[in-house]
């Protein structure tokens, strides 16, 4: 029942129908999907500001650098490594069903984890784990009025909470995915050995990765390291009411800064294709 | 000092301040009374800038902050302190360091300098020895202290407190309300108190407004209170259980 204030409160009016409703809601989404919209790109314009010329806390960025880097090794290490070893386990039997020509595997692997594969699976990972944090931290500060203190002190919390975990993920997804690649690499190879007896000397041949390659596979890095901290710091900063708004902010950040990794790696892929890959470089 | 023309603030369809109309002069002790959701700590927010009215004026000091930017608004609220209902200490830091943050950010005092003034402040309001203590291990009534030490440790012209004695025993509560009292007798401030807690707030306060569904039913001497004729704040000053609440 829809209801409309009045100088007494609260009364109900009549029900609009079904048909009459539909508009409203659609109008009512457009509104706030705009309005989210909006904001979310408020917090990425002072984000940026506040990177070049903002105040931090002295030591926050190497605080935050450790917290997205360091502790996402492992976690990194283990995803990575596993993936190498079953991409390359199944793109084995089926070249073993067809040619049974194994001398292109290595070179392949090697350029889809550059270009495509890692940044991608690395910084979903990091939308899980990090996202995560960032927004159960500037949520939960939100909800018990923290940021709302941080504010009377005279502190821009973008300034103060999202900027220094911005600068470290921008960083930290970087050098993740080169260590990621690596670690990728390096297990593949494992596995195309003890498998399929791949020699090692065929599969490690890095000629058919491009510059072109290396400047989208850097260029996603820093995109998605961008997307991730913003969307996870919008959703942590928008949080409402208590422990559920923060639970639900939480999931937002993981689901928000998901999307945004999958959205700008199809749209950096293509426009590295057409601008790059596509005049041989 | 403080202005406040026509303010209304909507929430979801719902007016939580109805055209509230104010006026704090300099030094001014003011208390703010009312039933839960009445609009109290919308109030103080909207006087301090952290919420925007969506209709009316607040002018501080001369200054209308509806229409200033966020940049503009942080130099007013460099004017305010501000204890919160939650006490809204900063977790991962120190007591001392939460005391000393109003004067920390954005100034060039020596470390040495900040714990000293901080660890001053504590002395004030009784908690010496508890710099290097996280507020997770301190009791309610050490948080509303540490919470006020805040509050005043730059000295502002106008300090707020939210609820500054809800959940605490009555011995603590009229401790608090001494301390409040020093503290805005030393520094002459302008100060704001919300609480539900009708008889401890009317010993502290000179001025008193009573708030109910967003709209003043009282504001005037504390003195005169109990002869406001409006059924609701009798009723709720008396804390009857029959009436129009």
């Amino acid at each position: 029942m829809v209801q409309q204030n009045t100088q007494n409160g609260w009364k109900p009016i009549e029900d609009e129908g079904f048909w009459r409703r539909i508009p409203r809601r659609i109008g009512v989404s457009t509104l706030d999907a705009g309005k989210a919209a909006a904001t979310l790109l408020w917090v990425l314009y002072r984000t940026v500001i506040g990177t070049v010329r903002g105040k931090r806390p002295k030591g926050e960025v190497l605080r935050q650098m450790e917290q997205v880097g360091n502790k996402s090794l492992l976690f990194v290490t283990v995803t990575i490594g596993f993936l190498g070893m079953v991409l390359v386990f199944q793109v084995c039997l089926q070249i073993e069903k067809i040619t049974g020509d194994m001398s292109q595997v290595g070179p392949e692997f090697i350029k889809g984890m550059v270009h495509a594969f890692v940044p991608s699976l690395t910084a979903m990972m990091l939308a899980t784990r990090v996202g995560a944090g960032i927004a159960a931290e500037i949520g939960s500060m939100m909800v018990t009025e923290q940021i709302d203190a941080l504010r009377m002190c005279g502190v821009d919390p973008i300034d103060y909470l999202v900027v220094p975990r911005f600068i470290a993920s921008l960083v930290m997804t970087l050098v993740l995915s080169v260590y990621a690649t690596a670690i990728s690499i390096l297990a593949g190879a494992l596995m195309a050995y003890t498998s399929y007896h791949v020699n090692p000397v065929m599969f490690f041949v890095f000629d058919k990765v491009t510059p072109g390659d290396a400047v989208i596979g850097v260029t996603k890095c820093l995109a998605f390291g961008a997307a991730i901290p913003v969307v996870s710091g919008y959703c942590g900063l928008t949080t409402r009411g208590g422990s559920e708004g923060v639970g639900s902010a939480t999931t937002r950040a993981v689901i928000n800064s998901s999307l945004a990794v999958i959205i700008l790696d199809f749209i950096i892929s293509a426009a590295g294709y057409y601008l790059l890959q596509s005049r041989g470089l | 000092m403080i202005r406040l023309e026509d303010v209304t603030k909507w929430y979801d369809g719902r007016a939580v301040l109805d055209h509230v109309s104010l006026h704090l002069e300099p030094g001014m002790l003011w208390g703010l009374i009312g039933p839960a959701a009445s609009g109290k700590s919308v109030l103080l927010k909207v006087v301090c800038g952290l919420i925007r009215p969506d209709e009316g004026r607040v002018i501080v000091d001369q200054r209308d902050i509806t229409k200033d930017k966020e940049s503009d608004i942080m130099e007013t609220r460099r004017k305010f302190g501000m204890l919160f209902q939650n006490n809204a200490l900063f977790d991962f830091m120190t007591v001392g360091e939460n005391v000393a943050f109003p004067i920390y950010w954005g100034s060039d005092i020596e470390p040495d300098r900040l714990r000293s003034l901080s660890v001053k402040r504590l002395q004030d309001v009784g908690l010496s020895g508890s710099e290097d203590k996280v507020p997770s291990e301190l009791s309610g009534g050490m948080k509303k202290r540490v919470g006020i030490a805040r509050a005043t440790i730059a000295d502002p012209k106008i300090v707020i407190y939210d609820e500054p004695t809800a959940g605490l025993d009555p011995v603590t509560t009229s401790k608090i309300y001494d301390l409040l009292r020093n503290l805005q007798q030393r520094n002459e401030s302008t100060v704001l108190a919300v609480s539900s807690d009708v008889q401890a707030i009317r010993g502290f306060v000179e001025h008193i407004a009573v708030i109910h569904q967003g709209r003043i039913l009282y504001n005037g001497p504390e003195r005169e209170l109990d002869s406001c004729a409006d059924p609701v704040v009798h009723q709720f000053i008396r804390g009857d259980a029959d009436g129009p609440l």
